[in-house]
């Protein structure tokens, strides 16, 4: 939780979307741009970028307002993949509330999200968090691509960690609200057990994700 | 895991909330203010949710009677909004002035937004990763500081395994002294039992023989006390034959010089290996060095094989100064390494002399010969061509120090397949 101030009534909450370079966290939160409903919502800030390739990270932020008045902010981040920008991922995993891991579904890469899982693991060590009780949720993107890991495989390795599993097209749009979804079911989960959502705030899960969620009205562009 | 400890020296946390007043300044906003007044209206205004003007120009609010109110957002929620104010009949442009104002004021304050994160999380980086190389830095200055030591103490540690190197080589050659001593203790003994062991057998006859002569003396003193000589004279006769004092009386001539040259055999090996045993005494004296190698000589001689053929060349020396027994130690170091590089059939020749002012043993064997290759190694401690366990190596390395030290010298001359010849130079003691 970056803030949470009791007098002020405001809270802030981080998401981080983390995986290897080039595995779709930008075109993640591009999407959820595109397919939620944004007015009176925070505009998507991709900060400078080389290639197109992320350097600092991304920001896509959400605002809301519980019935009891507590104002709380959500600000979704990306992180860049490279190896040599790991300075930066620290920086930005710092009282992260929950964790979206984005995986390239292709064979060659397996390896590569390996390096990227456990680069996490220890980035969260860091800074203080741990894995196995952060709110995580894990995509593998890039389905539409026609080489790529069966479901079956994927699911059977990642079934006993317990950790929820989406597949995803980011560039087509598949999987990335679900994923986003369950992401804030499990972070709310997290965060109503330290300040009371329900009880103090009358903020039930439901209105939490239908708030968040809520698509955009006209055609996505 | 491979960092060790959370960062808790961060300012700033990556998503830190930020004031409206913080992201836009009055150099930024009142301007376009100023430039709204100009362009017609009232007074224009930026203020915040809770109603505080931060920055205005012309009149106030309240005195208007249209008041534009648009809201700013950032990050997504409504911190503030602009106003616009003037008269009624200017509605629609104060509207259209607003829209206009109010956009651009959040494009300023989205830019400065993206431009303080990139700068803020530019800096963090900068800042963490040089308290990394930092602290790398600090970690190698110490490795060098310990390689420093290291190579500092290396001299002392050099020193002292050198030290130890020495002692241990000074017992080895103990060792290799106590194993040959104990090798020739072994055949010395042999040759002690061979002696002893007729000396013995002689000495069992004899006392047999003494016997006879009792018998012999017991008859004739009881013959004398009977009657009648002619029949004592008779019995005499026939028992002086019966018990066969005449060829006992040329025997035993015989069995004592052989049971005294045996005994004095026996003096002479135990003198012999007397001299050995005290090696390390230091006992320094003038030594004949014909004498010493005809002792050596007869030290090994249970040593030599049958077919073995030693040929003594020996010139007329003068005295030298050393220890016999180490002397006699180096040449039976030389011999015994002729013998074995020639079990069978080996022949030494032996020769002596003066050679300017040193006197020389020269000692020549027909064995194999040596390579050149290894002529210049025989000298060195541990070197040797023979099998693991079969010897140290270290007979001719002491025959070197031993001589060496003397003020001599110890040569080899050799061609592989015409045998090898060692000698011996030890300068002359004038007295």
């Amino acid at each position: 939780m970056i803030e949470f101030d009791d007098q002020e009534k405001r809270m802030v909450l981080k998401l981080v979307y983390y995986g290897p370079a080039l595995s779709g966290k930008t075109t993640n939160l591009l999407k959820l741009h595109d397919l939620l409903d944004m007015r009176d919502r925070g505009d998507l800030m991709v900060l400078d970028t080389k290639d197109d390739r992320t350097i600092y990270f991304d920001l896509l932020p959400f605002y809301l307002k519980a019935p009891s008045g507590l104002k709380i902010k959500l600000k979704v981040y990306t992180v860049p993949g490279q190896v040599k920008h790991d300075a930066t991922r620290k920086a930005v995993l710092q009282r992260a509330d929950g964790v979206a891991f984005i995986a390239d579904s292709r064979p060659d890469q397996a390896a590569t999200n390996f390096e990227s899982f456990s680069n996490l693991e220890n980035n969260l060590a860091c800074v203080g968090l741990n894995i196995e009780h952060i709110p995580l949720v894990v995509q593998f993107n890039k389905r539409d691509l026609p080489e790529i890991l069966s479901e079956e495989d994927i699911r059977r390795t990642w079934e006993p960690t317990g950790v929820p599993v989406f597949m995803a097209s980011a560039l087509e749009g598949g999987g990335v609200r679900e994923t986003f979804g369950k992401l804030l079911e499990l972070v709310y989960q997290a965060v109503d057990k330290k300040v009371g959502l329900l009880d103090k705030h009358g903020l039930s899960l439901e209105a939490f994700i239908t708030k968040l969620t809520a698509p955009r009205e006209s055609a996505a562009s | 895991m491979g960092e060790t400890t959370p960062q808790e020296s961060i300012r700033f946390v990556v998503g830190e909330e930020r004031d409206i007043a913080e992201i836009l300044s009055a150099a930024e906003i009142a301007p376009l203010l100023g430039s709204l007044v100009r362009a017609g209206a009232a007074g224009a205004a930026l203020v915040r949710d809770s109603g505080e003007v931060l920055w205005q120009s012309g009149s106030e609010a309240g005195t208007h009677a249209v008041t534009v109110r648009l809201p700013l957002q950032v990050e997504g929620e409504p911190v503030g909004g602009i106003e616009v104010h003037g008269p009624e009949e200017r509605r629609e442009v104060l509207t259209a002035m607003a829209c206009l104002f109010r956009d651009t004021v959040q494009t300023i304050l989205n830019t400065n937004l993206k431009r303080m994160m990139t700068t803020e999380i530019h800096t963090t980086v900068v800042n963490q990763s040089y308290d990394e190389l930092l602290e790398a830095n600090r970690q190698l200055a110490a490795s060098e500081g310990r390689y420093k030591t290291l190579a500092e103490n290396l001299e002392k540690i050099v020193t002292t395994r050198t030290k130890e190197l020495q002692q241990a080589y000074v017992r080895l050659v103990q060792q290799e002294k106590m194993a040959a001593v104990g090798q020739l203790a072994a055949g010395m003994a042999h040759e002690i039992n061979n002696p002893l062991g007729f000396v013995t057998s002689n000495l069992s006859t004899l006392a047999k023989y003494v016997q006879r002569f009792r018998d012999m003396l017991s008859f004739c003193r009881s013959s004398l006390a009977a009657p009648g000589l002619e029949g004592v004279r008779e019995g005499v006769r026939r028992e002086w034959g019966r018990l066969k004092i005449d060829p006992i009386l040329a025997d035993v001539d015989e069995l004592f010089a052989q049971s005294l040259g045996g005994c004095q055999r026996v003096s002479k090996i135990v003198a012999d290996l007397k001299a050995f045993s005290h090696i390390d005494e230091g006992e320094s004296g003038v030594v004949n060095l014909n004498e010493e190698i005809d002792r050596t000589l007869n030290v090994l001689a249970p040593q030599l094989p049958e077919d073995c053929v030693v040929r003594k060349n020996y010139g007329n020396l003068p005295g030298l100064r050393c220890n016999p027994a180490q002397l006699s130690q180096v040449m039976l170091n030389i011999i015994m390494n002729a013998l074995q590089a020639r079990p069978q059939g080996l022949h030494l020749i032996i020769e002596t002399g003066v050679r300017g002012d040193s006197v020389a043993a020269c000692f020549t064997d027909n064995g194999p010969g040596i390579p050149p290759a290894v002529q210049s190694r025989i000298f060195d401690p541990f070197f040797t061509t023979r099998e693991v366990g079969a010897g140290l190596g270290l007979g001719l390395a002491t025959a070197y120090d031993t001589i060496t030290s003397w003020g001599g010298a110890i040569e080899v001359a050799s061609e592989p397949g015409k045998g090898a010849s060692f000698t011996l130079t030890l300068p002359i003691v004038r007295t």
